[in-house]
Parts: C-alpha cells; structure tokens; sequence
C-alpha cells in the first residue's frame, strides 16, 4: 500500500515536471517536485525503502530532463538516506521538521549536482548560490503546501510513520 | 545444512554505499559516451519508456484545452479573416503562377550552367512536449521516435532556426540537446564574411563562438548559418546573431550569440533527417 501511494506520488510529480516543461519551461528552476516526494516517503524512517525511492525518483527525473543519467537518482538518494536515517534515530513528526528536513534535503540534493557537475563535466555552474537559496524558499513553500493539504485530506503523518523497521 | 543468505544486507549503510557507487559509475559512463549514439541508454530508454505516457497525456489534454479555447477564439475571428483570404488567394494564385514560371527558368538555367540540385532531406514534423531550458542541461523531449524515422543525430528545426539534435530515441519519443547546452558545439560559419567557427552553449539563454582570429571581421548584428562542416546540421540554417565581438586575451575573439530560435515557446519543430556523421567521430569519446 504504502508504495502504491509512492507511486501515485512519482506520477503526480512527473505530471507536475511535465505540465511545466510544457507551459512554463523556466519553472523547475524555482522548485524541484521530486525532492518533496523523497523526503515525505523518507520522513517515515525505512532506510532500505528510502534508499529505493530516491534512486527511482532520480531516474525518472533524470530521463526526463537533459542531465548525465544517474545525476539526480544519485543526489536523491543522498537526501533520502539523510532523511531517512535521521529519522529512523529521532521521532521528527509535525509541519516544523518536515520543513526542517525538506529545506536541508533541497540544499544537500543542489550540494551534491554542483559537485556532481564540477568533477564529472568540469563545468562552472553559473549563479549557483542565488539558485539555491530561490530553489530552497519555493520547494520549502510548495513542499508545506502539499503537506498541509495531505495532513488535512488524509489525516496521517508521513508514509511508514507509525511502522519502524525492526532491528534498524 | 548452510545458513540462509540475506539478499537484502542487513546495514542500510552498506547498500547505501553500493548504490551510491553504481550510480556513480552509472554517470561516468553516460558523460563518457553522452555524445555518440545510443549504446549507454538502454536503461535510460527503458525508464522513459516506461513513464512515457505521463508526459503524453498531459500534453493531450494541455493541447486539447489549449485548442478548445483558441478555437472558440479562432473562430470569431476566422469570419473577417475568410473574407480578405478570399482576396488575397486570387492574388497568390496568380503570384504562384510567376514563381512557377521563375523555378522553371531557374532549373533551366542551372542546368545549363552544370550545377547539380541540391538533394532533398527527409523530413518529419513533431510537436514538443517538455521543454527543460531551466536546469544546467538544456534538452526538450518532442513527441515522435524512431517509429517515425527519427534516429539519433537528426538535426531539429524549426521556422526561426537551429534548436539542436536527437541525443534519444524511443518508439514515440524523443530527447533533443539543445544548441544553448553547454555540451552542444554546432559548426558554423559568418554570413557576411563566410568565417567558419564553432558556437557552444554557455549554460543560459546564449551561446558563444570559438575559434574566431582576433583580426577577423566580426560585428554585432552578423548573422550566424551552421557551416555544414561537423556531419551533423546541413549547411545554411540559421543559428543566431551576434551580439557582441570583443578582443579575447589570446589568440581568438570573445563572442556572444543570441540563438535565432527562441527556446522560452517552442512549439511544432521539423526534424531533418541527416544521419552522416563521419565514422571518426561516431567513435570518438570525450
């Protein structure tokens, strides 16, 4: 169940990706939808799961935009096993730490492509602090949003909340 | 009797670091053959594959309302319209009847000068669907593949100029690197002064020329074709203008385009299907 719900998640992402690409093609600037799906699934502290859906978010992320593939399936996963261990060691529940671990896991996942980009491309990226701290305000913006709005329809904290996994 | 193995490892941590490897060699070898054909994407194909019809579908049904709505506008439009076409198609039709007159002349002229026609090139008209210029890659993702005849290489079109070439193909899908990504050299040459260079991305909405001599004429507002010289983009498509020309601190100029093809509104995009790159780059790894 709780990966049919992951799935629907991936869906509706992409859907997001595409329908921005289509009409507005400079938005996924500002926001990164794949991030936000990560780490709800991840707040729910399964690192062996977490782990999964980042790599499966990044690839789709990644075969639908022009990057290196395995890119953002890498920094993905790095945020999703962050979130995902914190998680499993602290009890982070609430609107407060969800913002908490998204605002981080957005800066980490940047982090990560702009060292990713430098050592592989040996590229500059161009006006990288700026888009971070854009990227981190609207993906933090839309990711309490949506949060807010499953907390209130579904009534339930992240996926896997109430079900640790044993022995991790 | 032996102890069961776990497939999972029981440390996270470790699976962690495997993952983190594999995608890691995952990447090195797509930046090592990012360029040439089609060999590192098979699982990238797959994926896109997989989720193709999500992006399909929004494109449907954004295209579909997009439609319903300028149709209901069109349509107001389209009565004061008919009238004046009715006009202007008596005036073409006999405009046409010249040309047609003037094309024969020129066939006849050309033919007696000892000129060959140019060949014609295959082509395939395709709609784009995503359009990524956001990111550090800059690509669009167009709605024919190989089931159409697209294949990798093909150079893309459209009415205002180069926008770049298929880098993936799927059955009905497509991946386009445009000419603004960093990764994206096309060849080129100046209209004016017939100059060759190489124009190159630089990761925003511009690109820059290369390997233009600091004494070479070169001014902004020169208009840029792709020169026909890297196998890839016929001969004579327009690329861009320059916008400035300055004096570099080597040998060669610092030149910034402005892409003829605005990349914020593509829409409908013609593919040309060349497919003549020489085996001595098809080869080559950067």
């Amino acid at each position: 169940m709780r990966w049919l719900r992951y799935v629907i998640g991936l869906l509706l992402a992409l859907t997001l990706h595409s329908l921005l690409d289509s009409f507005f093609p400079n938005a996924l600037a500002f926001f990164n939808p794949y991030v936000i799906l990560v780490v709800y699934y991840s707040m729910g502290g399964n690192v062996l799961g977490a782990i999964v859906a980042g790599v499966v978010a990044g690839f789709v992320q990644d075969a639908f935009s022009g990057a290196i593939f395995g890119l953002h399936a890498f920094s993905l996963t790095v945020c999703a096993y962050a979130v995902a261990t914190i998680n499993s060691r602290l009890v982070l529940r609430g609107t407060l730490p969800f913002a908490a671990c998204l605002g981080g896991a957005v800066i980490v996942n940047e982090l990560v492509i702009y060292i990713l980009v430098n050592v592989l491309l040996r590229q500059k990226v161009e006006m990288f602090e700026q888009g971070l701290f854009v990227k981190t305000i609207f993906t933090l913006l839309f990711g309490v949003f949506v949060y807010q709005l499953l907390l209130l329809f579904l009534r339930e904290e992240p996926i896997e909340a109430t079900q640790r996994p044993m022995g991790w | 009797m032996a102890a069961p193995v776990d497939v999972i490892p029981r440390r996270p941590t470790l699976l962690f670091i495997v993952v983190l490897a594999l995608l890691f060699v995952l990447m090195s070898l797509s930046t090592r053959t990012r360029y040439v054909g089609e060999t590192r994407t098979l699982f990238e194909r797959t994926v896109m594959m997989v989720f193709s019809p999500v992006p399909k579908l929004v494109n449907w049904v954004g295209g579909t309302g997009s439609d319903m709505y300028h149709g209901y506008l069109d349509m107001r439009r389209s009565v004061a319209e008919n009238v004046s076409l009715h006009r202007k198609v008596a005036d073409l039709t006999s405009e046409n009847l010249k040309l047609r007159q003037t094309d024969s002349d020129l066939r006849r002229l050309r033919a007696l000068l000892g000129y060959s026609e140019q060949f014609q090139l295959q082509t395939t008209m395709a709609e784009a669907i995503m359009l990524d210029t956001s990111s550090r890659f800059k690509s669009m993702v167009i709605d024919s593949g190989s089931a159409s005849g697209v294949e990798v290489n093909d150079a893309v079109v459209n009415a205002n100029g180069l926008i770049g070439r298929v880098v993936l193909t799927t059955k009905d899908m497509a991946k386009v690197q445009l000419v603004i990504d960093s990764n994206c050299s096309v060849g080129v040459l100046l209209e004016r002064t017939r100059r060759e260079g190489v124009l190159r991305g630089d990761g925003t909405r511009n690109a820059q020329l290369y390997d233009i001599p600091s004494l070479a004429d070169v001014h902004p507002g020169d208009q840029l074709l792709t020169a026909g010289i890297d196998g890839i983009y016929p001969k004579g498509i327009p690329v861009g203008t320059v916008v400035t020309a300055e004096k570099g601190p080597e040998l060669f100029k610092n030149i910034l385009v402005k892409p003829s093809v605005d990349f914020g509104s593509i829409e409908e995009v013609i593919i040309i299907h060349t497919r003549k790159i020489p085996s001595a780059v098809q080869g080559y790894t950067p």
